[in-house]
């Protein structure tokens, strides 16, 4: 090990240390002692590291309430960044709560819904199809029609009313109440042009949602809303979320099932 | 081998460091605001609104491109996916320079987002000049590198900061990013002379100031880029002036932004202290 990989590794570990460390290789002086001068590193790393965070997890921030510092102080401490953008530093927070608060899993829910939004926010851009197009789809196409959804879109399960929190943040309203609920519910996190979109998704539309990420063809589609529906029902319900999508501008490309 | 001297970039005036608390004042602003510097890590996304925010402003100033991550003194091995999108930005947006900073940010994998300062010794001027001159190959443009403020140094250093930032430019031939507040900050907390800094200079590789403020800690005092520039950088800002003459100069404000106004004040300043030194040394 060269003598500079030594000093980088020395200095690194000193200044992540949450108990103050000593570094032989730096020099005090009467303007300042070397402890002092060290630690004017290891303030600023958990200052930066816990701004980044604050930033990035409002919603989190809304829920927790008091907790939230304690939160992110033990994520430091469990979890250097490996990022070069310090903003990419809490794409394991959420696992990370999921890992360490399962008594609470709510406030893993909610760092997974904001950190889908902070990523959704510069995810690349894709263009949404017009209304147009799927209307040009010829009759006999549809059975075997395709719909590529936006890349980027996220589908979340939740064990309460996240999104409630996350809009008080956004909004600087009032803290919500915490409502549970008995069976996992589903968020849509989106993006359209610039703007990052996030609405609660009833459970068929999730159901056919996720059947159309995973490439089924419109008659598939059509079959899971027909088990929930019926027959007579399942048509226009599939074409009210067509429309739905398509406004939302979930849809960025047509295709046929292979 | 001494290296050739520098092929000068476009002088661009006086301009500003582009934050999110000013884009809306930066589209309608007076012409006073000459240039815009971004910080290249904000923009190294793959769409969405820093993008288009990005590309309003370059349609309206010339824009430079500043790092803070590329860890060019960093041990560990260069980060090939951060300089391939570091030059994806730069062929998006051409900017009139890139820069980045004369330090290590992280070591082992692991990322400090701080500035770290080098040991000022021979083997670390080696290790430097290799990985600035590798950079520069890929994005085949000089860069330029800025002086950090510190507040350690090392009992193994065997140079000054400002030798060891002027062997680096000539060694590897790049250019300098001379951070006035950086050198105030960096000689007082450890009682060097600034205008000795200065001096250590070469003037044909100052491409560009920044202009900045800091706090005063309990003994140190601390870079935070968050407070007006203080006069004692006012005066270093005109000995700097006297010395390298027409350099592009900026003022770079990250935190307690104040009203647009002041900080277009600032800005004039800066202007009304350097133009009658120009115009007499011309």
């Amino acid at each position: 090990m060269s003598a500079l990989q030594q000093l980088q590794q020395q200095m690194l570990q000193a200044v992540m240390d949450a108990k103050p460390a000593r570094m032989l290789d730096i020099r005090g002086d009467a303007v300042a002692d070397a402890q002092s001068r060290l630690d004017v590193y290891r303030h600023g790393y958990r200052v930066r590291l816990r701004d980044a965070l604050a930033n990035e997890f409002a919603g989190l921030q809304t829920m927790a309430g008091r907790r939230f510092g304690a939160l992110l102080d033990a994520y430091v401490d469990a979890h250097p960044s490996t990022h070069y953008n310090i903003r990419w530093y809490g794409s394991r927070l959420a696992a990370f709560l999921h890992d360490t608060h399962r008594s609470t899993p709510q406030l893993a829910d909610m760092a997974r819904l904001d950190w889908a939004i902070s990523t959704a926010f510069d995810a690349a851009n894709e263009t949404p199809i017009s209304a147009d197009k799927l209307a040009a789809v010829p009759p006999h196409a549809w059975a075997q029609l395709r719909l590529f959804l936006l890349p980027a879109l996220q589908v979340l399960a939740c064990t309460c009313n996240v999104d409630a929190f996350r809009r008080a943040a956004d909004t600087h309203g009032e803290r919500p109440h915490l409502r549970r609920y008995a069976a996992p519910r589903h968020l849509l996190v989106w993006r359209l042009d610039t703007t990052v979109h996030y609405r609660r998704l009833e459970d068929d539309e999730w159901e056919v949602l996720c059947a159309a990420q995973q490439g089924a063809p419109f008659a598939q589609l059509c079959a899971t809303l027909a088990t929930r529906h019926g027959e007579t029902a399942a048509l226009p319900r599939m074409v009210a979320l067509l429309q739905a999508w398509l406004n939302a501008g979930l849809i960025h490309g047509l295709g046929a099932a292979a | 081998m001494t290296a050739m001297r520098p092929d000068p970039l476009p002088y661009l005036g006086y301009g500003l460091g582009l934050r999110v608390e000013y884009y809306e004042a930066l589209l309608a602003s007076p012409p006073q605001v000459q240039w815009l510097e971004v910080v290249s890590e904000n923009y190294m996304v793959d769409g969405g609104l820093p993008l288009v925010w990005l590309d309003r402003f370059r349609e309206r100033f010339p824009l430079v491109m500043h790092g803070v991550s590329m860890s060019i003194g960093s041990t560990d091995p260069l980060d090939q996916d951060y300089l391939a999108r570091l030059a994806a930005l730069a062929q998006r947006i051409e900017p009139a320079w890139v820069s980045d900073h004369l330090c290590w940010t992280g070591v082992q994998g692991v990322n400090l987002h701080d500035l770290m300062p080098l040991p000022y010794t021979e083997e670390a001027l080696d290790h430097v000049v290799s990985r600035v001159q590798r950079v520069q190959d890929v994005l085949k443009r000089r860069i330029l590198l800025e002086n950090v403020s510190s507040y350690v140094s090392f009992a193994q250093s065997q140079l000054t900061e400002w030798e060891f930032l002027a062997e680096v430019a000539e060694r590897a031939d790049c250019l300098i990013l001379l951070d006035i507040n950086n050198v105030h900050v960096s000689a007082t907390n450890h009682g060097f002379s600034s205008s000795d800094y200065l001096r250590g200079m070469p003037v044909s590789r100052v491409q560009q100031f920044h202009l900045a403020g800091y706090e005063q800690g309990e003994r140190l005092i601390i870079d935070t880029h968050d407070a007006p520039v203080s006069n004692a950088v006012w005066q270093l800002y005109v000995e700097a002036v006297r010395r390298f003459g027409r350099v592009s100069t900026m003022i770079e404000r990250d935190d307690h932004f104040p009203p647009w106004t002041d900080l277009l004040a600032e800005l004039a300043h800066a202007r009304a202290l350097a133009e009658p030194l120009l115009r007499d040394a011309a």
